[in-house]
């Protein structure tokens, strides 16, 4: 753990905030003085204090409280998202590098009309499409983001595949579902594991930007997004309803930001000491 | 003695790898360095360029030119050295040579960087092409153009024109067909014998050593074990790596 | 004896797109144990002869038959029961191994994917073809980059044997390795050779490695046959000015056993322009007015002797070049 602390202090510095925030979205209930949907209109827009760290919402919510509980939200979105981009682009992604041909090119037609869009816009309009919530916010971005990881590790695959172990293995006889799955595979995924770490970042800017713009979380969720779209037009006088949840976004995205980028670091092949 | 290295020893990061107590080459006459990967004849090579310390070595010892200490020689004063009088050819003719230059821009650049005229870089590269057997023509080509013989020939015309009195070659032929390593070698005797030139030559291959140098040093994991005579070396191993070594060249002539 | 054939490579045809880069080879393999040396320089087609072998690349034309069976139509398990019985060992020993796996999980996985190894005996089928391959069992458990070159080539012969293969496709196995780590490899296969009966397809461009291992030998030049026969009478009597010149280039340790050099101008052609005639003539120090314009076939010169040669008579019998003017390559 030292050894990577010298070798990497962004991994580390990013490690250590990405698995704060993840203790605190497990830990909310605990940690959260209040509910965070709790309603008490007498005590709303209140200037933060002793009793309200991060001040109170138009209808009185505890923003501290939300902003904790918001852990839970706009991260979990972005592991969804990942993990079915994955699910969907990665093996679509071997299957075209690996095969080739006809299959490979259709393949890369259909992520080539995704990848025409910018994906925020193209995720807009399948949001906007959807009945607004957190389930159609994951869906529209997870459709607009296998397509990146497809072209990725296709590339990759396509690379691996002209490799003299792997065609060592095609004259040793071995089928092919063996040979993409334990030597294509496995070759192919580190580009995607590091992007997959530096997007988490991006997949919760884009989720608050979505739920920002009512698309996706819908009230009395506590999506740090929604916040600031709810508290955009108290921002000059009642600041902390935009400033806390704004934070929040920043801060996570950054720390899974940095941790991608020190996992490319010592994931660079490059990197790895040979004999 | 045209070069002559004393104490040379390299090391990275305190561990050593190269070890040469006293290795000269004479004009007229073509040197070995015979030894296995790991040996540290390539980094002997380095060395001797100045160039070792880009790698990350230190190097101690010393390195005489003509009497002219080369060893902790300015950024400047070996700059003008490399190239004007001591060249180097090393095994992938293809990475000495960049591939979106024309070979003949390459060339003529180099001519000129030391001192030369547009008009006398190519009439020098044009002599010089035709002293190793190769068309001027071929320098309008692009590297990728060219087969590996071919480029080791140009990199070896660009030493020649620049008159460079020392060649050092790491391994020039290994990557070549044996009908192509034979032509390279038998330009290295001319370079020799008509031009007297000093020529240190590396490589793994004892026999390719055996037909081409007049002196030997074999080395092994750093250090030098066996020096002499190529005819006596072979002859008359006195060290027991030696012996190894002959005895697993495949012999084509049993 | 058609019985004692074990590979018969009939007029074998391979192209990279127009390229062509075996143009009618034929060489037949006798059952092991016994040894084929194929020899050529770059683009002589040699290695791509090996791979289509193995059907690793398409043939275009031509028949490959083992044990009397078409090889070319293969499908399915036969494709795969034949993989069990001819095998290839590839040049790039670096990169011939898997990188992320143990050196036990890459031969396991052999096994294990021909179901030649019960769950339980994997781990002792490897520790035995590790041995086989004079190599520590206990490397089982390393990483390819953990290992030295002339390892990591001995484990991928450990690896093409754990099929017991009755063929076995060399590769140019020794090109990378340093002369030490080349000793021990060839030691290994002479030495497979008697205890597993194995027939092997030596493909080198390194002649001085061919006599003591190989009864016979091929050499290719762009693609064709242009001399065979038994290695000891063709190395001794060269019936091809090309086979002279591969000879006689060849760097001898013992002065007493060097020869005068015959250079031969130019360098290989590519093979997607091949001169007319003959595809040696333009370097050929012997050539005339024929070979220009004819393609010569390869035909018997002697006793188990094949030549593709006009002069292939005259050059058995002694014929040899006189001092080659040296011609300035590249000139039109």
């Amino acid at each position: 753990m030292t050894a990577l602390l010298k070798k990497s202090p962004l991994i580390t510095a990013g490690g250590l905030i990405a698995l704060l925030i993840v203790l605190v979205a497990l830990a909310a209930p605990l940690l959260a003085p209040y509910p965070p949907d709790a309603i008490h209109p007498e005590m709303a827009l209140q200037a933060p204090s002793l009793h309200h760290l991060f001040g109170t919402d138009q209808v009185g919510r505890d923003v501290f409280s939300r902003v904790i509980y918001g852990a839970r939200v706009s991260p979990l979105v972005a592991l969804l998202v990942l993990l079915f981009a994955c699910a969907v682009g990665i093996p679509l992604g071997v299957l075209a590098g690996y095969f080739g041909g006809a299959g490979d090119e259709i393949i890369m037609r259909v992520t080539d009309i995704f990848l025409a869009f910018p994906s925020l816009l193209l995720a807009l309009a399948f949001a906007a499409v959807l009945p607004p919530s957190l389930t159609s916010l994951t869906i529209a971005i997870t459709i607009t983001w296998w397509p990146w990881y497809a072209r990725l590790v296709r590339g990759q695959a396509a690379s691996v595949a002209g490799r003299p172990y792997v065609e060592a293995c095609r004259a040793l006889g071995m089928p092919s579902w063996r040979i993409l799955l334990r030597h294509v595979l496995p070759n192919s995924v580190t580009p995607v594991i590091v992007q997959v770490s530096l997007d988490f970042g991006g997949v919760i800017l884009t989720a608050s930007a979505l739920s920002f713009l009512g698309l996706g979380a819908q009230d009395p969720t506590p999506d740090w997004g929604l916040m600031v779209a709810e508290g955009e037009n108290y921002f000059t006088t009642q600041w902390w309803l935009v400033t806390f949840p704004g934070l929040a976004i920043l801060v996570t995205a950054l720390a899974f930001t940095l941790l991608g980028d020190g996992l490319r670091d010592v994931l660079d092949p490059r990197r790895v000491v040979l004999r | 003695m045209k070069l002559e290295i004393r104490d040379l020893r390299v090391s990275f990061g305190g561990r050593p790898v190269a070890s040469v107590p006293e290795l000269a080459v004479d004009g007229g006459e073509i040197v070995g360095l015979a030894g296995e990967s790991g040996s540290g004849k390539s980094m002997t090579i380095l060395a001797v360029l100045g160039l070792a310390e880009t790698a990350g070595a230190a190097v101690s010892g010393s390195v005489r030119l003509d009497g002219q200490e080369l060893v902790g020689l300015s950024g400047a004063g070996l700059r003008a050295i490399r190239g004007a009088r001591i060249a180097a050819i090393f095994q992938s003719p293809s990475l000495a040579f960049n591939p979106v230059f024309r070979v003949g821009a390459i060339v003529s650049r180099a001519l000129r960087q030391h001192g030369l005229s547009a008009a006398q870089a190519r009439e020098r590269a044009d002599a010089a092409m035709r002293s190793v057997l190769l068309s001027p023509d071929l320098l309008s080509r692009y590297p990728a153009q060219l087969s590996g013989g071919q480029l080791q020939r140009v990199a070896i015309a660009l030493a020649l024109a620049l008159r460079a009195e020392v060649l050092l070659a790491d391994e020039p032929t290994s990557a070549l067909d044996v009908t192509v390593q034979a032509e390279v070698l038998e330009l290295l005797r001319e370079l020799r014998d008509s031009r007297g030139m000093a020529i240190l030559f590396v490589s793994h291959d004892l026999a390719v050593i055996a037909e081409l140098c007049d002196r030997v040093a074999v080395m092994r994991a750093g250090q030098v074990v066996e020096q002499g005579p190529t005819g006596q070396v072979i002859a008359a191993p006195r060290h027991e790596y030696t012996r190894e070594l002959l005895a697993a060249v495949p012999r084509l002539g049993s | 004896m058609a019985d004692d054939i074990v590979l018969d490579v009939r007029d074998l045809r391979v192209n990279f797109g127009p390229v062509r880069a075996v143009d009618g080879v034929s060489l037949a393999i006798s059952r092991g144990p016994f040894g084929i040396a194929l020899v050529g320089e770059s683009g002589s087609g040699k290695t791509t002869v090996g791979r289509a072998v193995l059907r690793l690349v398409p043939a275009v034309g031509g028949t490959i038959t083992f044990d009397g069976q078409d090889v070319l139509g293969l499908r399915g398990p036969r494709l795969r029961a034949y993989r069990r019985a001819v095998q290839i060992v590839f040049q790039d020993a670096d990169n011939s191994l898997d990188p992320r796996m143990r050196i036990g999980a890459t031969i396991g996985e052999v096994l294990a994917a021909h179901g030649l190894a019960a769950r339980g005996a994997v781990a002792d089928r490897v520790a035995a073809l590790l041995a086989e391959a004079a190599l520590d069992p206990a490397l089982a458990s390393r990483y390819p980059h953990q290992l030295s070159g002339g390892q990591r080539q001995r484990v991928a012969i450990a690896r093409a044997l754990a099929v017991a293969p009755r063929l076995l496709v060399l590769d140019e196995p020794t090109s990378a390795l340093d002369v030490t780590a080349q000793a021990r490899i060839l030691a290994l296969v002479s030495r497979l050779r008697d205890e597993r009966q194995l027939a092997y397809l030596l493909i080198t461009h390194n002649l001085a490695i061919i006599p003591g291992l190989c009864e016979q030998m091929v050499v290719l030049y762009l693609g064709r046959v242009v001399e065979a026969g038994p290695t000891g009478d063709l190395l001794a009597r060269p019936a091809h000015p090309y086979t002279l010149a591969l000879r006689s280039a060849v760097p001898e340790v013992e002065a007493a056993a060097r020869r005068s050099r015959i250079i031969l101008p130019g360098d290989p052609p590519h093979a997607a322009a091949p001169p007319p005639g003959c595809p040696f003539h333009p370097r050929c120090p012997l050539a005339v007015e024929i070979c220009r314009t004819k393609v010569p076939q390869p035909r018997p010169v002697a006793s188990g002797r094949q030549v593709a040669c006009h002069r292939g008579d005259e050059v058995l019998a002694g014929l040899r070049p006189p001092g080659a003017p040296a011609q300035l390559a590249g000139e039109p």
